[in-house]
């Protein structure tokens, strides 16, 4: 893992992508830093955080498409199967290069933080909060990446669906709030979540009676809830919805409020992603 | 030393690897022999663990592969069909990674990488970066990744593909070297590579292992001296007149001639029967000077032709019918 680790993180320097993921990460910092803080006078330093937020959808495709996806095209990939090494290596080897990436990039901003602090009021807890929470958002969307990576062919395809997927996570949070609370809604909703579990083992298991069963459950499950429980779909569209958005989880961590719950969040959530990656990798060798 | 047993590999409905058994033992160097998409390499992606069989299974020594991987990697080095090597790194740096991945313990890593440098032939390239390097040095310096994790078993799939004929001659003199430290496996679909560098060569053709043995033996198999080419100077009608006495042979042929004056003509025998001798005598008896006189020996290319042509007829034959 660790040998994997060291090249990835060196690739990033022999190769353009590190200098460019740097560059554009400190440049737009530095510019909203001097426009909202230094030139506002403002010593609010996780307003600057939140504020740069955005930055990830385009940073960390630039950081995670080459991952996997190159080393299948360049079929270098051939060399680290036929390794004594194991998959779980070679992806935890290849997330922790990108974090180290991300996280050296993030070290430089703290920069800010200190001139804050020389020349004005800077919340200490508040920052150290709104960087720890910063750097977890971080490794979700990097995690992310990296499953995007793993299953598309080229770096090309690889950046444009990962923007794609954080663009999406960055709506989750509008949809979120027009999504519809009603019952009929959220009981359509939830028929539209069991039929897509059914799909899913259907494609894995190809047996009719298995998603058969799953379906049947899942609907005994609906009705059961419906005249047990009828509170149980006002806004369930929203709250399901709320499981999976990651950006709202940041909103604490900039008060300086470092929740237990929130971190182990976003750490299942990267866990999660790492893991379906590691499975991706895996299963295509069966195909 | 290596154990394949009944291996399968389906892509979907198309069937790259059709239950293919064999053997390998130590020290052995053995030959895959096959047109392009015979399923050479996806057998050998299997071997070395880089794929997974629909059905069977790969021993070495008796460990499984897919039980003990880690074990069965270690004493496996493989060049596959296109070097795994990262343009951006420098020779050096590649062989480094490579030790590390392959568990060298850090003492020698030294030590191995001197070695594989000088084995291959790579050291005057040492410091340069691999994506800058002629064909024939990335496939030295693929050949070098597989050496470094000191393994017995070295897989190489299609070593000489895109060189220069210099460069093939020099990989061979390489891999026949190699052959007395490894047991070896390569690939190819070109035929005196294989001839010339394996005591054995498996022939294999959509997915399946149609020959098995030493070149030889393969060509010995198939065709025997019951076909003999004469040239003698004489015309046609002299020639034949020549062996009309002989007894046992069933087909005769003019070929084209070679020289004016000469006829050159194929006498075909019963089986298993030897007629050099009572060709000489018969000749000799009229007079005819006998001015060239072989056995049509079967080439491994002849063989491979049949064997490999043969199975697609009889594949087209069961899809018409």
């Amino acid at each position: 893992m660790i040998a994997i680790m060291i090249r990835e993180f060196r690739t990033y320097f022999q190769t353009p992508v590190g200098y460019v993921f740097m560059g554009l990460f400190l440049l737009v910092a530095g510019f909203f830093f001097t426009f909202g803080n230094l030139m506002n006078n403002s010593s609010y330093y996780t307003s600057f955080l939140g504020n740069i937020l955005f930055l990830y959808l385009f940073a960390v495709p630039l950081l995670t498409m080459r991952l996997l996806s190159e080393e299948r095209r360049q079929r270098t990939d051939q060399l680290l199967l036929t390794s004594p090494i194991t998959v779980v290596d070679i992806v935890l080897g290849k997330f922790f290069a990108a974090m180290l990436v991300f996280l050296v990039t993030l070290l430089v901003t703290v920069l800010y933080a200190v001139v804050v602090g020389i020349f004005g009021d800077l919340a200490v807890w508040q920052t150290v909060g709104g960087y720890i929470g910063f750097a977890l958002l971080g490794s979700s969307f990097i995690a992310l990446g990296i499953l995007v990576s793993a299953v598309s062919e080229n770096q090309v395809s690889a950046a444009f669906f990962t923007f794609f997927a954080l663009l999406f996570i960055w709506f989750l949070n509008l949809v979120k709030t027009v999504a519809p609370t009603d019952p009929t809604a959220s009981t359509i909703f939830a028929a539209a979540l069991v039929l897509g579990l059914a799909g899913f083992f259907f494609a894995n298991t190809k047996s009719w009676i298995a998603s058969g069963a799953v379906v049947l459950l899942g609907a005994a499950a609906i009705v059961v809830l419906h005249l047990l429980h009828p509170p149980f779909f006002n806004g369930l569209i929203p709250d399901v919805l709320d499981w999976f958005s990651l950006l709202d989880r940041y909103d604490g961590f900039t008060l300086g409020l470092l929740k237990l719950q929130e971190v182990v969040f976003y750490l299942s959530f990267t866990s999660i992603f790492l893991f379906v990656t590691i499975r991706m990798v895996e299963k295509r060798r069966w195909a | 030393m290596i154990e394949v047993r009944n291996l399968t590999k389906r892509y979907g409905p198309h069937v790259a690897v059709d239950d293919i058994s064999f053997q390998v033992t130590k020290g052995e160097v053995v030959g895959f022999l096959g047109p392009n998409g015979a399923g050479k390499s996806t057998t050998m992606n299997i071997l070395t663990g880089y794929l997974s069989a629909t059905v069977g299974d790969v021993y070495v020594d008796g460990t499984n592969i897919l039980e003990e991987p880690e074990a069965v990697k270690r004493r496996m080095g493989y060049l596959p069909e296109s070097p795994p090597i990262y343009g951006e790194m420098t020779v050096r740096e590649y062989l480094r990674f490579v030790c590390r991945i392959k568990k060298v313990p850090k003492r020698e890593v030294k030590d191995r990488i001197e070695q594989g440098l000088h084995r291959v032939g790579i050291a005057e390239v040492y410091n340069r970066l691999v994506g800058n390097l002629s064909k024939g040095y990335r496939q030295r310096v693929g050949l070098a990744q597989a050496l470094m994790g000191n393994p017995d078993i070295l897989v190489l799939d299609e070593p000489t593909a895109g060189l220069d004929p210099k460069q093939i001659i020099e990989i061979r003199d390489l891999i026949r070297s190699l052959g007395a430290d490894y047991t070896v496996i390569l690939s190819s679909h070109i035929l005196p590579e294989v001839s010339e560098i394996c005591p054995r060569v498996m022939i294999i053709n959509d997915g399946r292992i149609v020959a098995d043995g030493d070149p030889a033996t393969l060509a010995g198999d198939l065709f025997d001296a019951s076909q003999v080419v004469i040239t003698a100077v004489a015309d046609e009608a002299k020639a034949r007149d020549a062996v009309s006495g002989l007894r046992g042979i069933s087909r005769i042929e003019i070929l084209p001639a070679g020289e004016s004056g000469t006829t050159e003509m194929l006498i075909e025998s019963e089986k298993d029967r030897d007629l050099r001798r009572d060709i000489f005598a018969a000749f000799s008896a009229k007079q005819v000077p006998l001015i060239g006189l072989r056995v049509k020996n079967a080439t491994l290319e002849e063989i491979f032709l049949e064997l490999t042509s043969g199975v697609k007829e009889a594949d087209v034959t069961e899809v018409d019918t």
